[in-house]
């Protein structure tokens, strides 16, 4: 309802949709920066924390999946490799869940008192959480190749775009999330459990080989362990070719991102009044 | 209620076609906000499953209803009102931050918006990052954002705290650094809400100029403000709001007078005592009689007495306590049992009874009113308080509210 036509002295024949588009970058850009560096590089713990954390989990996952419980069947290859690949992508997935669920609250001031699309606060959070994680991802990848671990690292170029594709997968599910977030609190409060079960019910930690095959099926069904496996394909056998499943995945997560900005959108403007 | 719009349209300019509608910066009609009404949990779910299928909220609280203005460049108007009359509501509004639930809202020209203390501002961040932050909400490139920033830093003169996180500023600093952002950035149309407040002296100063110029320079002004004087300042015209919806809208040397009057009265209203059952009920001691003896007009220099019953819960003597403020609220003379170390006579299991008398009460004439209050034994919680208005008559010239003995000595 409210239209908001630059005036001429501002606009200098700009049109109003270009000058809105290019706040909303410069917007955008603050955010992302204030989510970065804030969140994650402001301290010197908070960046160790997030460098430090997912190879210590590594390192532990390894140690009780090699010693304790042997894992099988995943191939000839090594172990470490086998789960730092897929051990990234789920970090990702899991940070960029639970912070940005919660992230509209940390910009509650700037909700309730400055018109802005409120979107881009969700986009701003899982952005930093996954370009800090991808950072994470290729430096253990080199990591490992420098210590002798059998991995493709030319694979990158069929990973990254996989991962591009989880994240508009997850942003979908996170706009969805953070819009329910605002009326009913306990959302943040649920997911935690349910993460935690998503990841054992996800060949993260086992191939999917491991699985009996009666419920193999079920759990093949799982649209990240589908791209984990993709690039596990990728980056540990070397097979650096698109698949007609790689589009399909493509087209799954775009749906995700519409139904999820629709969820969003219909919330929104009540925000005001909940956050 | 008084039809905003239609006086509107006799304030400025009668026309209403499309060339007109152009050359307003602001124009709203018959606008109007509801918020939804959620109190447990259940009704949360409720409202979103309400807004995902596209419905409004089941129950609503009416914000705002039916408000119409008209602003042209150079324009101005105070939006008067208790607090909760929807003020902030239609800053809001205004500012794009929330959409009217019915009516339209047309804005020509960027708006800046003050809404509140530090809004828009991380406290995390330093003064010159929310610079970049508010300017940045506001639209503008990173190129006229650096040219800026200069003229912000020299109005909001913070010195160095200029690089300190917000969160260690004072309210004061605050509202230094918002308002020389928002003016920094050339606003067709400021918002500002109550923030003049806050500012010491010397800014506030430095603020009402900048407005005045801006005002001359063809800028439309929003102001909400508590102030009277500010209203009257700065305002051209004026708005006052209750309950959401327009009491009176015009010029603002009548609209605020009308709702100060209006104050006025509404603060004379005697209050009722609290009746004995619902005083025992919530356990609290009240006043349950007042009597002036010899009435409510009272010559000058007559004696005065006061005479009352105090309702006790639990039995113990309360502490009384008995004030005369003048009509327009200025405290003149109060006392209390526990101040002069008596305390009210039992008259029953849970009745106390108190007199009080002023032997010569040498108020000036003019209208007075008493108040008795009811606190605990202890004479630490207020409770309860009863007034009644007088009248004191005499043809006295002198000024202020009481007669002090006095001699000319020459």
């Amino acid at each position: 309802m409210i239209d908001t036509p630059a005036n001429d002295r501002h606009a200098k024949g700009r049109d109003a949709a270009s000058v809105s588009r290019a706040r909303d970058r410069a917007l955008f850009a603050n955010f992302f920066h204030r989510e970065l560096f804030t969140r994650y590089l402001g301290s010197v713990t908070g960046l160790a924390w997030a460098l430090v954390s997912p190879i210590a989990l590594l390192a532990v996952y390894h140690f009780v999946f090699t010693a304790i419980f042997p894992a099988r069947g995943f191939g000839q290859s090594s172990f470490l490799a086998f789960l730092a690949v897929a051990l990234w992508p789920w970090f990702a997935t899991q940070e960029a869940i639970q912070r940005g669920t919660t992230s509209l609250g940390g910009y509650a001031g700037l909700i309730r008192k400055v018109a802005f699309p409120h979107e881009l606060v969700v986009y701003a959070s899982v952005g930093a959480t996954f370009v800090l994680q991808l950072a994470g991802y290729v430096a253990i990848l080199v990591i490992l190749v420098l210590m002798g671990e059998p991995l493709h690292l030319a694979g990158l170029v069929v990973a990254i775009p996989l991962w591009a594709i989880l994240m508009i997968g997850v942003i979908g599910l996170v706009l969805a999330l953070a819009a329910l977030q605002v009326f009913v609190r306990d959302v943040e409060h649920v997911l935690n459990p349910i993460l935690m079960m998503f990841m054992y019910l996800t060949p993260i930690l086992y191939p999917i080989t491991a699985v009996p095959e009666r419920v193999r099926p079920w759990l093949a069904a799982n649209p990240f362990g589908w791209l984990v496996a993709r690039m596990r394909e990728a980056l540990i056998d070397g097979r650096l070719a698109f698949t007609a499943g790689d589009a399909l995945a493509l087209a799954i997560a775009l749906v995700l991102f519409v139904a999820g900005r629709w969820v969003f959108r219909r919330l929104s403007p009540h925000f005001e009044d909940f956050v | 209620m008084n039809h905003a719009s239609a006086q509107a349209s006799t304030l400025h300019e009668p026309a209403r076609d499309a060339s007109a509608q152009r050359s307003l910066h602001l124009s709203l009609a018959h606008v109007g906000k509801d918020y939804a009404k959620v109190e447990s949990r259940a009704g949360r779910l409720r409202l979103v499953y309400d807004l995902l299928r596209g419905r409004g909220a089941a129950s609503v609280f009416r914000a705002l209803d039916d408000v119409s203005f008209d602003l042209a460049p150079g324009a101005s108007l105070g939006i008067i009102g208790e607090n909760g009359a929807g003020k902030s509501t239609l800053l809001k509004i205004v500012a794009g931050v929330i959409k009217p639930t019915r009516g339209s809202v047309v804005v020509n020209g960027r708006v800046g918006a003050l809404l509140e203390l530090g809004s828009g501002f991380h406290p995390e961040y330093s003064g010159l990052a929310n610079i970049d932050l508010a300017a940045a909400l506001l639209g503008l490139a990173p190129a006229e954002i650096a040219q800026k920033r200069e003229a912000i830093i020299a109005f909001a003169d913070l010195g160095d705290h200029i690089r300190d996180p917000i969160k260690n500023y004072s309210s004061g600093m605050v509202v230094r650094l918002g308002f020389a952002v928002a003016t920094a950035l050339e606003p067709d149309v400021l918002i500002t809400d109550e923030v003049l407040a806050v500012g010491d002296e010397s800014f506030q100063k430095k603020c009402i100029a900048w407005m005045e110029g801006f005002l001359a320079g063809g800028g439309t002004l929003l102001l909400c403000s508590h102030s009277m004087y500010h209203i009257q300042k700065l305002c051209r015209d004026a708005l006052w709001l209750k309950g959401g919806e327009v009491v009176r809208y015009g010029d603002a040397p009548s609209v605020t007078q009308a709702y100060l009057a209006w104050h006025e009265e509404k603060s004379a209203q005697q209050k009722a005592p609290i009746p004995r059952k619902a005083a025992s009920a919530a356990g609290v001691y009240a006043v349950q009689s007042l009597d002036l003896e010899p009435g409510e007009s009272i010559a000058q220099g007559a004696p005065l007495v006061v005479r009352g019953d105090v309702y006790s819960p639990d039995g113990r003597a309360p502490v009384v306590l008995v004030g005369i403020v003048r009509a327009d609220g200025t405290p003149v003379y109060g006392v209390s049992t526990d101040m002069d170390r008596v305390a009210p006579q039992k008259s029953g299991p849970n009745a106390f009874r108190f007199a009080l008398e002023f032997p010569r009460l040498d108020l000036l004439p003019g209208k007075y009113t008493l108040r008795a209050h009811a606190l605990d034994p202890e004479g630490v919680r207020l409770f309860d308080h009863v007034e009644r208005t007088f009248v004191v008559t005499g043809d006295a010239r002198e000024f202020g509210m009481v007669r002090l003995p006095h001699a000319w000595r020459m």
